[in-house]
C-alpha cells in the first residue's frame, strides 16, 4: 500500500505543476507565491471557519420540483470509475473506535434513512440543487464509539482512478469531526431518488451541503477516525486547494 | 470658495493634507481591491457566470493565481486585508464624524443642481464618485461573504434571492468598480490636479 501512496504522491506532484504550469506562464514564482499566501493565511482561515461553524445550523433544504439534474456536473479528473462488487463490498469504520464495523450494503441500507435535498456547491463556483439519500455519517460514527482522541475522519474510496502511465490510485479526503456529525452529511446511496449511479460515488459517497463538492469522496469503502491531520489529507486537497473546503 | 476651504484645509492653502488614517486606507484598499480583483476573475473562469465552462473567460494577462486552486489562495488571503481594512475605516470615519463633512452631503447635489461655479461643481460631482465607491466595496464584501459560507451567512443569500443573483452581483461589483475607480482618478486631477493625487499616496 505505501508503495501505492508513493506512486501516486509523485503523480499527484507532476499533475498540480502541470496545473500551474498550463496557468501561466511563470509556473514556478507563480507557484511559490500561491503557496507562500496559502501557507501564511490558512491557518487563520481554517481556525475561522471552524469557529463561525455551527454544527447545529442546518442548510436550506428545496423541494423536490426545485431539484436540476443537469446542473451537478462530473469532474472530468475522476471520469475512471472504479468496478465495485456490490456483493463482497463492505464498508470498514476503524482507527480510533471502540468498536471497529465491518458493514455490507444491506447492514448500512438497515441504518436510520435521511433524505436531504440540498444546494451542492462546487469549488468553480456553480451550485445544483440534488437530492442525497442515506445514512447519517453521525449515525455510523456512533455505532464505532469513537474515542475521545479522535479529532478527524479519514476517507478512503475504492481504488479506480488511472493515471496516464496506466497507474491505479484511489481518492482519500479527511474531515474535521464538527462537518462530519453534522446532521445533513450522509453517506449517501441515493441520488434525485434514484439508485447513485457508479459516476456519482456508487455504492457509497459523502453527501453534504456544507462542505464543497471536492470534499465529498466517492465510492467510499474506509473510515478511519485519526488524532490529527495525515501529510496525505485529500486528493484535491494535495493537487492543492485548501484542506477545510467549507460552506 | 477657494480651493483651500472647499477641501476642508484652510490651515494650508498652498495645498492638500490627508489624514494619515485617510492614506493608509487608500493604499491597503487599492492593493487588497486589485488583488481580489485579479484572482476573483481567475476563480470565475473555472466556470464563467455568464455561460459556465463555455463561458467568456478573462486573459490570463488579467489573473491572478495560475489556477483556480491558486486564485483561491490569493483571495482568501487579501480577503482579510480587504474586509478589515473597510471595517477599521468605517469605525474610524464614524467616531470622528468624518462621515458628515468628508463625504457627499446635501450641499454637494444644491451645488451640482443650482451652482454657476464649475470648480464647486466638479468637486461636488468628485464626492459623489467617492462616496458611491464605499457601497460597492461593502456589496462585494457582503455578496463575498454570501458565497464563502452560504449555509452559516444564509441570510445573505437570502437577501440576493438566489445562489446566481449573487455570484452575478459580486461579479458586478468589479466593473461598477473599475468605472469608479477610473471617474475618481479624472476628477481628482481636474479637481485638485497632482497636488491633491499627491496628498492622498505620499
Amino acid at each position: 500500500m505505501s508503495d501505492l501512496i508513493r506512486t501516486r504522491r509523485s503523480f499527484l506532484t507532476l499533475g498540480g505543476m502541470g496545473m500551474l504550469l498550463t496557468g501561466c506562464g511563470r509556473g514556478a514564482i507563480q507557484g511559490s507565491i500561491e503557496n507562500t499566501l496559502y501557507t501564511l493565511s490558512d491557518p487563520l482561515n481554517r481556525t475561522f471557519e471552524q469557529l463561525i461553524f455551527s454544527p447545529s445550523k442546518l442548510a436550506q433544504e428545496f423541494q423536490a420540483n426545485e431539484v436540476n439534474p443537469e446542473s451537478l456536473l462530473i469532474n472530468t479528473a475522476e471520469d475512471n470509475t472504479p468496478t465495485v462488487n456490490l456483493d463482497q463490498y463492505r464498508l470498514t469504520v476503524k482507527g480510533l473506535v471502540n468498536n471497529p464495523l465491518n458493514l455490507s450494503l444491506r447492514d448500512i441500507r438497515a441504518l436510520p434513512y435521511k433524505s436531504t435535498t440540498i444546494r451542492h456547491i462546487c469549488v468553480e463556483g456553480w451550485d445544483a440543487i440534488t437530492q442525497w439519500g442515506g445514512v447519517p455519517l453521525v449515525e455510523v460514527l456512533k455505532k464505532a464509539q469513537p474515542t475521545s482522541e479522535a479529532r478527524y475522519v479519514f476517507f478512503r474510496s475504492a481504488d479506480g482512478f488511472v493515471n496516464d502511465q496506466g497507474q491505479r490510485s484511489g481518492f482519500y479526503e479527511t474531515w474535521d469531526m464538527a462537518s462530519c456529525v453534522h446532521p445533513q452529511t450522509l453517506l449517501a446511496y441515493e441520488k434525485n431518488k434514484k439508485p447513485l449511479p457508479i459516476e456519482n460515488g456508487a455504492p457509497i459517497r459523502l453527501a453534504s451541503p456544507i462542505k464543497l463538492g471536492y470534499k465529498q469522496i466517492k465510492w467510499v469503502t474506509e473510515i478511519i477516525l485519526v488524532a490529527t491531520i495525515p501529510t496525505q489529507a485529500g486528493y484535491w486537497v494535495d493537487l492543492g486547494y485548501e484542506w477545510y473546503g467549507g460552506v | 470658495m477657494t480651493t483651500a476651504k472647499v477641501n476642508g484645509v484652510a490651515k494650508r492653502p498652498s495645498g492638500f493634507q490627508q489624514a494619515l488614517a485617510a492614506k493608509i486606507f487608500h493604499w491597503v484598499n487599492i492593493i487588497s481591491v486589485f488583488a481580489m480583483m485579479g484572482s476573483g476573475l481567475q476563480i470565475y473562469n473555472a466556470n464563467p457566470v455568464f455561460g459556465g465552462r463555455a463561458g467568456l473567460h478573462f486573459p490570463s494577462e488579467l489573473l491572478l493565481g495560475g489556477w483556480l486552486g491558486g486564485a483561491r489562495h490569493w483571495h482568501f488571503f487579501f480577503m482579510w486585508f480587504f474586509g478589515l481594512n473597510l471595517l477599521w475605516y468605517g469605525i474610524y470615519i464614524f467616531f470622528t464624524k468624518r462621515w458628515k463633512n468628508r463625504y457627499v452631503g446635501s450641499n454637494d447635489i444644491k451645488a451640482i443642481r443650482e451652482s454657476s461655479n464649475a470648480k464647486r461643481r466638479n468637486y461636488a460631482f468628485h464626492r459623489i464618485v467617492y462616496t458611491s465607491m464605499i457601497p460597492i466595496l461593502l456589496l462585494a464584501l457582503l455578496t463575498g461573504l454570501g458565497m464563502f459560507k452560504p449555509v452559516q451567512f444564509d441570510w445573505i443569500l437570502g437577501i440576493f434571492g438566489s445562489w446566481e443573483a449573487l455570484r452575478i452581483m459580486h461579479f458586478i461589483s468589479v466593473p461598477i468598480f473599475l468605472v469608479l475607480t477610473t471617474l475618481h482618478s479624472l476628477m481628482a486631477l481636474k479637481v485638485g490636479e497632482w497636488k491633491l493625487v499627491r496628498s492622498m499616496f505620499t
